[in-house]
């Protein structure tokens, strides 16, 4: 369990610091359920900090999504450092960054929150329908209380609980400067069910899946913007000259932009499971990257995120690698 | 869908002679194309400050200023400059080729309320291709204004458009021709400096006198202040404004200025209009 | 005014009728996505959600639309062919209330056809609201449940039956071609619908005063809100591509083999490239400037231009954002700082 007060002195500390930009962490959000993405520049603002089972933003992507703007000349970039608070599944994205060189080591101050799992919100929503009233929420052996305005509500982790975390392997930080809080015990175990699941379905069948799924996308690209690991400056998607993927809405361009951005996410994504959840058409976009998940740790054992000495899997080679797939 | 009426639908345009302003990677080249629809032709009546979305079936459309003059005859202009997917294109094409033309569009300088003035234009770069409609245009009526001076500079000589023009025009006793570059140059006879320093020294008076500027945005910028400190009015200055364009008609939204658009309430727009407009020029 | 009920157990048929002599639009899931799409025949249950996920804007402004279609090389141009006649059924009234707003600029001194005749062929058969969502805020932004504006039939659900309301002469055609299903409503079921309307407009929890908001707005331009609110901000493009009232497009050529088209798209001014020039620079360079704009451009801008907030308050925008950007929050925060 991590302790508020602890959390808010830290936090204060940090961004007294001269060499901290600010910190990034949660706020209770505008309504009901909803937090957002608070970031500390002065020590007062560390008052609002929370962490509880709402926190659901992977804030790792902050580290990677700043404009570079052009800066007058003479003024010299500000290189202080980033504090970053993050879960289990976020340390993983930070991991990654360093392992692609998307982010210095010595950028970033890496703030551990031990989780037991964060809600699926449409599923709280559904369960506690429009409400306005700023609600929190806490773990509690095995289940999570919401403190709502007529009272108290306990509910069993596995109901509410997001389903990337029904199966977590990594609940604790991988990588930080500073605990907050103990280790939690570790329950998740992967067998990759979901994944299996559509494998056993036949080709076609896979196909109108995701062509109806595909079909539904809006192209409003949240799924790229929040990703922690889609952070290239120059994005495919972007590119009009020479056009890869044309701006118009069909099945076949919505296509060939998941299915870019799944390849170029294979052995990289940390399964945060963030473009899933901010998608507006409810795409299920964490079973096309599982599915790669899985390709990659069976047939070359590599899991992303976890080791920031390691190599990126698409830029190194082992003489054993499989390579029986190349005709 | 219909036809008629409907202003996405291009004309098809015949390019009858092109040449290149500038060289290297950014090169401007100029295109003078005629409608190949007779009517159209007849009907297309641009002024001085407009501009038309021109392009090429497969590729694109670009908005480009129209840097004739409808004195000068029925035919268009345009100068552009090589940078992206549509420019680049536009550059491959020779005489004979067909392109898209739409427009006109946008509001014009008001040269009929100029009439009995005295006229400056401030360009730099590329900036003189909107500029040059109002220079034929007082020319083809030139008893109707009083002096005509122009300043125009560019980085370096190779970067000047409309050059032989200029040469001509600096030999006409009824027009103050003043050009700059920014860099020293053997052999170069004129001003070396920034266009606004070079609007110092020419040191224009602001009486019954109206100043149009154009180019690139910093020197749109250090232009206005000069013209401040020269006690211009900020009725008395003009400029013209470029954004990114899709439509040209108002409704594709992204060439907004505070609650301006472009397109449909500029280019054309005087210091008055745009001083207290946010993003007018940033 | 006209004033029907259609029974609940006739809905059906009105349906069907409607189908059979227009293109039929309503709510249907794609994949897990709710918008408005052409009854496809094999209808089974109706079901009208409290509000779609895609706004029906799209009915009438596609997310892609063929402007006209040309081969390589060629210079010949041919044009889409004229939209038939259409009705949009359980359309909220919020939304029928962005395309009256929509209206205003897709009309403004240059007539957009291509918007304007599905406008003309379509007629829009609303349905109240009587369960307003948590973030519904349409009556501080001048409309309700029940607003009329832009719609041609109101349908008011009474339980047993609906309270049909026409309300325009394109409402009254459609009620003539289903005059057969409807019935008489008594003077009871107009008091009944009216006591609907009221519960549901107390039931609204969100509201914000936009009194001055378009004066405030410039006032702000340099207030450090902007940036305090971009930094969360993701830069995408949520709450412009799903709000009913957001109208801007892009238009792009696409080739096919040889054939090809010029294109409107949806697209966003919260993207980078929206306002990006060809040259590089960027007139709104960072997420700060373009939140700013987007701000400005519904409650001020198109209020300068158009004498009417852009914004019909769904909701779309707060209940779908990522990152908890919520208009409300911002607006409200502008009234405090203004002051």
């Amino acid at each position: 369990m991590v302790d508020l007060e602890k959390l808010k002195s830290i936090a204060k500390e940090t961004v007294s610091r001269d060499d901290v930009k600010y910190l990034i962490g949660w706020r209770q959000g505008t309504y009901g359920f909803r937090v957002s993405p608070h970031f500390v520049e002065k020590p007062e603002e560390a008052e609002e900090l929370i962490f509880s089972p709402l926190c659901t933003n992977n804030l790792a992507s902050y580290l990677v999504l700043p404009e570079k703007l052009p800066l007058p000349r003479g003024v010299e970039p500000d290189s202080r450092k980033v504090a970053l608070m993050v879960k289990g599944c976020d340390s993983r994205a930070v991991v990654q960054q360093i392992v692609e060189q998307g982010i210095k080591r010595d950028e970033i101050i890496v703030i551990g929150c031990p989780c037991e799992g964060v809600i699926d919100l449409e599923k709280v929503e559904e369960r506690f329908p429009n409400q306005l009233e700023s609600v929190t929420a806490q773990w509690s052996n095995g289940k999570i209380i919401f403190h709502l305005p007529e009272g108290n509500e306990e509910i069993p982790k596995e109901e509410v609980l997001a389903t990337k975390c029904l199966t977590c392997r990594y609940p604790n930080p991988v990588l930080s400067d500073l605990m907050l809080g103990d280790e939690v015990e570790t329950w998740g175990d992967e067998k990759y069910e979901d994944v299996k699941e559509l494998e056993a379905k036949d080709p076609q069948e896979r196909w109108s899946f995701w062509e109806e799924a595909f079909s539904s996308c809006v192209r409003c690209y949240s799924c790229r913007n929040v990703c922690p690991m889609c952070y290239c400056e120059d994005c495919i998607l972007d590119r009009l000259n020479p056009t890869w993927i044309n701006r118009s809405n069909n099945a076949s361009e919505n296509t060939a932009f998941h299915l870019a951005r799944a390849f170029h996410l294979a052995g990289r994504c940390i399964e945060c499971g963030e473009c899933e959840r901010v998608c507006p058409a409810g795409i299920p976009l964490t079973k096309l990257n599982r599915k790669l998940s899985k390709v990659v740790q069976e047939n070359y054992e590599y899991i992303p995120g976890i080791d920031p000495e390691s190599k990126p899997f698409q830029s190194s080679y082992r003489p054993e690698d499989q390579e029986d797939f190349i005709l | 869908m219909k036809e008629n009426g409907n202003p996405y639908k291009p004309e098809i345009a015949t390019v009858e002679d092109t040449w290149y302003e500038t060289y290297g990677e950014r090169s401007i080249k100029t295109f003078k194309v005629v409608l190949d629809d007779e009517k159209a032709r007849e009907n297309w009546g641009h002024r001085p400050g407009q501009c038309a979305m021109i392009g090429l079936l497969g590729v694109g459309e670009s908005m480009i200023s129209i840097s004739c003059s409808p004195t000068e005859g029925n035919f268009l202009r345009f100068s552009v400059l090589r940078l992206g997917k549509v420019t680049g294109a536009l550059h491959e094409l020779e005489p004979g080729d067909k392109m898209t033309v739409r427009g006109p569009y946008g509001n014009s300088f008001p040269v009929d309320d100029w009439k009995g003035k005295k006229i400056l234009t401030i360009g730099g770069g590329i900036g003189q291709a909107p500029l040059r409609p109002i220079v034929e245009y007082v020319r083809a009526n030139r008893d109707e204004y009083e002096d005509l001076t122009l300043i125009y500079g560019a980085r370096t000589s190779e970067d000047l458009v409309f050059k032989s023009e200029f040469e001509a025009l600096g030999k006409q006793d009824d027009i103050n021709c003043h050009l700059s570059i920014d860099i020293e140059e053997e052999g170069w006879p004129h001003y070396v400096g920034f266009v606004p320093s070079l609007l110092m020294e020419v040191n224009p008076s602001p009486e019954n006198t109206i100043a149009i500027t154009c180019g690139p945005p910093i020197m749109i910028r250090f232009v206005l202040e000069n013209l401040k400190k020269l006690n211009f009015a900020d009725e008395q200055i003009y400029t013209t404004l470029e954004n990114r364009m899709k439509c040209g008609i108002g409704k594709c939204g992204r060439c907004n200025v505070g609650g301006l658009y472009v397109c449909k309430d500029g280019p054309v727009f005087s210091y008055a209009t745009l001083k207290d407009v946010p993003e007018a020029f940033a | 005014m006209d004033t029907k009920k259609l029974s609940k157990d006739k809905l059906g048929e009105f349906v069907a009728v409607l189908a059979k002599q227009n293109k039929l639009y309503i709510p249907q899931k794609e994949g897990e996505n709710l918008k408005f799409k052409p009854l496809s025949g094999d209808q089974e249950e109706l079901d009208f959600p409290r509000i779609t996920t895609v706004p029906p804007k799209d009915v009438f402004f596609p997310q892609t639309e063929t402007l006209y279609r040309f081969e390589q090389g060629g210079t010949d141009i041919s044009f889409p062919k004229e939209e038939e006649e259409a009705v949009v059924l359980g359309i909220r009234p919020c939304d029928a209330r962005a395309m009256a707003i929509m209206d205003s600029l897709f009309s403004w001194d240059i007539d957009d056809p291509y918007f304007l005749n599905k406008r003309e062929k379509t007629t829009l058969i609303g349905l109240a609201c009587l369960e307003p969502g948590v973030n519904c805020f349409c009556t501080s932004v001048g409309g309700g449940p029940a607003s009329t504006e832009g719609l041609d039939i109101l349908l008011t659900d009474l339980g047993e039956d609906y309270l049909l309301q026409v309300l325009t002469e394109k409402g009254g055609k459609i009620k003539l071609s289903v005059e057969e299903l409807l019935e008489e409503a008594a003077e009871d079921d107009l008091d009944t619908a009216e006591k609907l309307v009221k519960e549901a407009t107390s039931k609204i929890g969100r509201s914000i005063n936009t009194d001055g908001i378009q004066e405030k707005l410039p006032e702000l331009w340099e207030s450090p809100l902007w940036k305090n609110l971009s930094n969360s901000c993701l830069g995408c493009g949520i709450c412009t591509f799903l709000c009913p009232t957001c109208h801007c497009f892009d238009i792009q050529d696409e080739m096919e083999g040889l054939e090809g088209r010029r294109c409107r798209v949806w697209d966003s001014c919260m993207f980078e490239e929206y306002t990006l020039h060809a040259s590089g620079h960027n007139p709104r360079p960072s997420r700060r400037e373009r939140l700013r704009n987007r701000i400005n451009h519904k409650y001020s801008y198109f209020v300068q231009n158009f004498g009417k907030i852009a914004c019909v308050g769904c909701g779309r925008c707060i209940d779908l954002c990522p990152v908890n950007i919520d208009v409300l929050d911002i607006l409200s925060q502008v009234v405090k700082e203004a002051i």
